[in-house]
């Protein structure tokens, strides 16, 4: 087995284990964490994306560019559940039942 | 510098400048004259829009590249591109911004300059995933988009506001998860991931060779695809869409419905499409996605307790004919996928811009609470039947002729089936419509509504300006298959 299937299926785990956080938790914290994991999986995509085509530079600015996406998504998300805590005192997901149809 | 290069970099430099300029005054002067700072955005973006347009069809080109900032003939330099596709969702957005703005200008009232530099913000983010002719830039203004999206629905900071953002976000960073992935597993294939280098990839792959990089490119389109039908928020990704519109202000609501998931979804798709419909099983996919959001959306719909939210759903449902339309990959195909993306525009914005007006008058949106204003909301009343009438797709409005375009488009492009459930669902349609549309309007008047006026201001103007696109371009229609006679695409 060669680095990149090595590197590919560490990335696939990563994914999952992130997807897995978002279904098994039910805090709102670690919710984010979860969707922080999967990004930082993809991030190695594109770093291995840019060893197998030979454009390390354009991959290495696409790694930076997305780790400022990245964490104003976690800023906007940790603040959405913060306001719900002061709202409803806990961190839990369950809590979330205003919106029904 | 002509009118079309002033107008393109205009795309970029008006919502910057609007933001910049209005953070100059302060916060009580910028609170109460938001309208203005915002309108003129919004307007700016309309007359660039068809003076591009005019422009550019002057000059007899059909494509124009240009930079920001920088010379576009440099080696490797990025670049952005305005063809007539993009012009008209660019009059979308300007148009869905518009509304908006008429629409807060009665229902936003502490949040206005949050709202006034989101909303430009969250222009410029769809003229960027407009413009750009790169897919990691595609990408980039997607987040801008989706961003400014998140806080304008949690800026009220209510518990339903907050609980819609926080579903929006985690379903929305799902999709950019995968769409990143696919750009990811692209770059490893090709080494380029600009509009020009990726078309024609069907040639360069071969199916059953097994190497790992082919197998990685239908990884990457499965990716893309369900990337952007959860923005687009279609059958079974549309779980976050009803909530987000119906927590959300109404303004923010049209801008969500009217614009975003049409430039962060259906244009995203639209990309996938031109980019890899040679690939054979991209559009059968896309043709299974639209026909079950087309069924289930509409059987949801029926059954919903809040005006929104079954606008929200009906929303899901046309965003299906929209992507049956593109499935076809022909030229009859994006024409009638675009002249369904403009009237669905128009006649969702004026439901929404409806909710607005019955939420200001009588306070709530409850369906079980509202009967009988019909009398009370004449022209409320009006502009609502003429927007059904326009979703269930009955001449002589816009819907119909776009309706008739997509079912034109599937039997051209030899799917009978598909046309014609395409057009039994238009009964769906009318179902749930005509159920709003009776416990809100028609019946007996209910006592404690008695007292309820007719909406006055910006939020009337706003329904009227809509219903008169609605039929405007529903009588100019006729006029505009003839030019595509004319051209031989019909």
């Amino acid at each position: 087995m060669n680095l990149v299937i090595v590197l590919l299926i560490i990335g696939l785990l990563m994914i999952v284990a992130g997807c897995w956080c978002l279904m098994r938790t039910f805090h709102l914290l670690k919710m984010t964490i979860g969707i922080e994991v999967a990004m930082k999986a993809v991030t190695l995509f594109l770093v291995l994306a840019g060893r197998i085509s030979g454009k390390i530079a354009l991959s290495e600015t696409f790694v930076i560019t997305v780790m400022v996406a990245e964490v104003i998504v976690a800023v906007v998300g940790t603040g959405t559940a913060v306001g719900l805590f002061r709202k409803y005192g806990s961190m839990d997901v369950r809590n979330l039942k205003q919106l029904k149809g | 510098m002509t009118i079309l290069s002033i107008c393109a970099h205009g795309f970029i430099y008006g919502p910057i400048l609007v933001v910049l300029i209005y953070n100059l005054f302060n916060h009580e002067f910028a609170r109460k004259h938001f309208f203005w700072f915002a309108g003129t955005g919004a307007v700016w973006q309309i007359l660039a829009a068809i003076g591009g347009f005019t422009a550019l069809n002057q000059n007899g080109q059909t494509s124009y590249a240009f930079g920001a900032f920088w010379d576009i003939r440099l080696a490797g330099a990025a670049f952005f591109e305005l063809n007539a596709t993009r012009f008209l969702l660019l009059l979308i957005v300007g148009l869905v911004a518009l509304i908006s703005v008429l629409v807060a200008h009665q229902t936003v009232d502490f949040n206005r300059s949050s709202y006034t530099n989101l909303l430009m913000i969250l222009v410029l983010g769809m003229n960027g995933m407009l413009l750009v002719t790169d897919l990691f830039s595609l990408y980039v203004f997607l987040e801008v988009t989706g961003l400014c999206c998140f806080i304008m629905i949690a800026m009220f900071r209510s518990r339903a506001d907050l609980e819609g953002s926080f579903k929006y976000l985690i379903l929305s960073e799902l999709s950019g998860i995968f769409i990143l992935t696919a750009i990811a597993f692209l770059m490893m294939k090709t080494g380029s991931l600009r509009y020009a280098d990726l078309a024609g990839l069907g040639q360069r792959i071969s199916a059953g060779s097994g190497q790992l990089e082919d197998l990685l490119v239908y990884a990457a389109l499965i990716l893309l695809i369900s990337g952007f039908a959860i923005k687009t928020g279609v059958v079974p990704f549309h779980s976050w869409l009803p909530d987000a519109y119906q927590s959300a202000d109404t303004a923010v609501s049209i801008l969500l419905s009217g614009a975003v998931n049409k430039v962060a979804g259906v244009y995203g798709l639209m990309i996938v499409m031109q980019l890899f419909g040679d690939v054979a099983p991209v559009g059968p996919s896309l043709a299974a996605v639209g026909i079950i959001s087309i069924i289930i959306g509409a059987l949801l719909a029926v059954r919903q307790p809040q005006y929104k939210r079954v606008v929200a759903y009906s929303s899901v449902s046309q965003m299906g004919y929209i992507l049956l339309a593109l499935s076809t990959g022909t030229t009859l195909g994006l024409v009638a996928a675009l002249a369904h993306i403009l009237s669905h525009t128009a006649f969702k914005s004026t439901l929404f811009t409806n909710a607005a007006a019955l939420q200001e008058q009588t306070g709530t949106l409850e369906l079980k609470d509202l009967g009988g204003l019909e009398n009370q909301m004449p022209v409320t009343a009006f502009t609502s039947i003429i927007a059904f009438l326009s979703t269930a797709g009955i001449p002589p409005t816009a819907g119909f002729w776009s309706k008739i375009l997509i079912i034109l488009a599937l039997w051209q492009a030899g799917s009978p089936v598909l046309a014609g459930v395409a057009l039994v669902a238009g009964i769906l349609s009318s179902a749930y419509l005509i159920r709003l549309q009776r416990t809100v309007f028609f019946g007996q008047t209910r006592p404690e509504l008695a007292k309820v006026r007719e909406v006055r201001g910006s939020v009337l103007t706003a329904e009227v300006l809509l219903t008169v696109i609605t039929l405007g371009l529903g009588l100019l229609y006729p006029y505009i298959l003839l030019l595509l006679h004319a051209g031989g695409i019909l």
